[in-house]
């Protein structure tokens, strides 16, 4: 089942094309990978599905519900959470507040008091690894736990879909191994993703299938070894090297 | 915990049955100087909601004071209110100013937020000027209170500490429900408190009103104690640059920092006042600064906290200025 569809998104910022009339379908309980060079129109293209950017031309749909033109808070009610590829925390509020905040006025906020928002984003605090940091406030976290707590706001909100933007980019070795197993597990909880991500061995260990933009436009879609063996992708985003890597 | 709570409304309701018995034990002069630190005690709290929490520096809530002022004017002395009914409506009538220019204005960020504001009161004021239901320059007469000097000096007093304990008590409730958390997210990063799913447009305005509603409260108290008002006096910039001043010194984003600094201020500024009447402003500016300066986050801190002493300066410098 198809659970959230662009149609023909196109988004120009004056004369520049940022996104060019893409089309993408994400499917229930899978992680669609979104890769390309810097600049191809990634992060824009999250945008316009979270409502920071209305569509020049196209549709996003939600449910078979279009969304777009939508605004941010309402995309977020209606179950789509997002982290930001430049974290966005509360600064001057502890962990815990951070995520409450989520789960306060999220796709389940409604009906929540502030105090069951608490519980809530407790226990997704725990979910990503940050139980143990609930006290601390977010200004004072290190790049990872940033990261995590970027993901812990866009889950307390209770989302069906979620799009992370470089969750692991600033991330070392081990860190992203870290956050590998906690994208698995977010799916594993019944959640969508659509991941934007540099790190290949992120793509190919998490990603069910990429697409892959370049100067806004799309230029590969299909499954993930299909897609990372495509010659035009090698040629615009992974490089000769890379070819030669994987032989 | 519960016995911390126990403490605070403990001091809480001292600190409140001393001001309640302050008029009883003072003559008018020091009556009249309460009344005034009470005044602008509710304009920094309710300063405190839209600058303090949801992060947008008014520098035009002023206006909510004239507008309140002059509401309660035009409809005693012209429609011939009483004065219960203009007071209601004259917070009403600020707060929906507030909502109508809010829409706007709360559309822009930081200073140039805190600049349109600034516009907002003096069109305001230049309009109250120029319009003959607000008399222009000459001002309005208000209908006087039918009390005996003393009782007057009393029933100011104790509608301005009313008003106080509401504006208080409205923002602690805030503080404790989601609406709350809702106007610090959008202070600590709007676009991310959007994202969650705050109705940020919804909240910022309402912010805006409940700060415009008790503004004027209090600027309709001051006009039925004034009896005239004009809008120069009423309308002036130095009145919202008193309120910030106050919820910085006091503790900006702080239940009771703005209480504490309304007092300090007005207080440090009677005395400095009594003893360098000509240069007293330069003393008062001196002060305010080496107060901001090492206290930045205002009195109320130092005072929760109960630290003093060098480290505790350095360390506050330290966290918040570098």
């Amino acid at each position: 089942m198809v659970i959230l569809e662009g149609r023909n998104i196109t988004k120009k910022f004056a004369g520049l094309v940022a996104v060019d009339r893409v089309d993408f379908k994400l499917h229930k309980g899978e992680i669609l990978g979104l890769i390309g060079p810097n600049g191809a129109g990634k992060t824009t293209m999250v945008n316009v599905i979270a409502g920071i950017y209305a569509p020049t031309e196209g549709d996003v749909f939600f449910k078979e519900k279009n969304i777009s033109g939508l605004k941010p808070y309402q995309i977020g009610r209606l179950g789509i959470g997002r982290t930001f590829q430049i974290v966005k925390p509360f600064p001057g509020m502890t962990v815990r507040e951070n995520a409450s905040v989520g789960a306060m006025f999220g796709a389940r906020g409604k009906g929540r008091s502030a105090r069951q928002a608490e519980k809530k984003a407790e226990e997704i605090l725990d979910f990503v690894g940050l139980g143990d940091q609930m006290d601390v406030r977010a200004d004072q976290l290190n790049v990872a736990s940033r990261k995590r707590l970027e993901v812990a706001k866009a889950l307390a909100m209770g989302p069906d879909v979620v799009l992370f933007d470089e969750v692991m980019a600033g991330l070392n070795f081990s860190e992203i191994d870290r956050a590998i197993d906690l994208i698995r597990k977010v799916r594993d909880s019944g959640i969508t993703i659509l991941i934007i991500e540099h790190v290949m061995r992120a793509i190919k260990r998490v990603c069910d299938r990429i697409f892959v933009l370049h100067h806004g436009q799309k230029i590969a879609d299909g499954s993930t070894d299909a897609v990372l063996a495509d010659e035009n992708v090698i040629q615009a985003y992974l490089g000769k090297r890379y070819k030669a890597l994987v032989g | 915990m519960g016995n911390y709570r126990l403490k605070n409304y403990l001091i809480c309701s001292l600190i409140l049955l001393g001001m309640m018995l302050f008029p009883l034990f003072n003559n008018n002069f020091v009556i009249r100087f309460g009344t005034d630190i009470l005044m602008f005690a509710i304009m920094a709290s309710a300063w405190n909601i839209i600058g303090g929490y949801t992060g947008y520096a008014s520098f035009g809530n002023v206006v909510f004071f004239g507008i309140g002022a002059y509401v309660t004017a035009i409809l005693m002395e012209k429609a011939g209110l009483n004065f219960a009914v203009a007071f209601v409506l004259s917070g009403f009538g600020a707060a929906l100013f507030a909502i109508l220019i809010g829409l706007p204005v709360l559309r822009l960020r930081g200073h140039y937020f805190a600049i349109a504001t600034l516009g907002v009161a003096e069109a305001m004021k230049a309009l109250v000027q120029n319009l003959e239901l607000t008399e222009g320059n000459s001002g309005i007469y208000l209908p006087m209170l039918d009390l005996s000097v003393k009782s007057q000096y009393y029933f100011f007093f104790y509608m301005m500490l009313g008003t106080l304990v509401v504006t208080l008590l409205v923002t602690y409730l805030i503080l404790k429900a989601k609406f709350g958390y809702s106007l610090i997210a959008i202070r600590e990063d709007e676009d991310a408190a959007n994202s969650v799913g705050i109705n940020t447009t919804y909240a910022k305005t309402m912010a805006f009103a409940l700060s415009g509603f008790f503004t004027g409260l209090a600027g309709s108290i001051y006009a039925y104690q004034q009896a005239f008002i004009k809008p120069g006096p009423v309308f002036t910039v130095g009145t919202t640059v008193k309120m910030i001043v106050m919820a910085v010194f006091g503790g900006i984003g702080q239940l009771f920092g703005p209480l504490l600094g309304a007092f300090c201020i007005e207080i440090i500024s009677e005395v400095l006042s009594n003893y360098f009447l000509a240069i007293h402003t330069l003393f008062f500016g001196a002060v305010v600064i080496l107060a901001i300066v090492f206290t930045p986050k205002g009195m109320i801190d130092i005072a929760s906290q109960k630290k003093f002493g060098l480290a505790y300066f350095l360390q506050n410098i330290r966290e918040n200025r570098v």
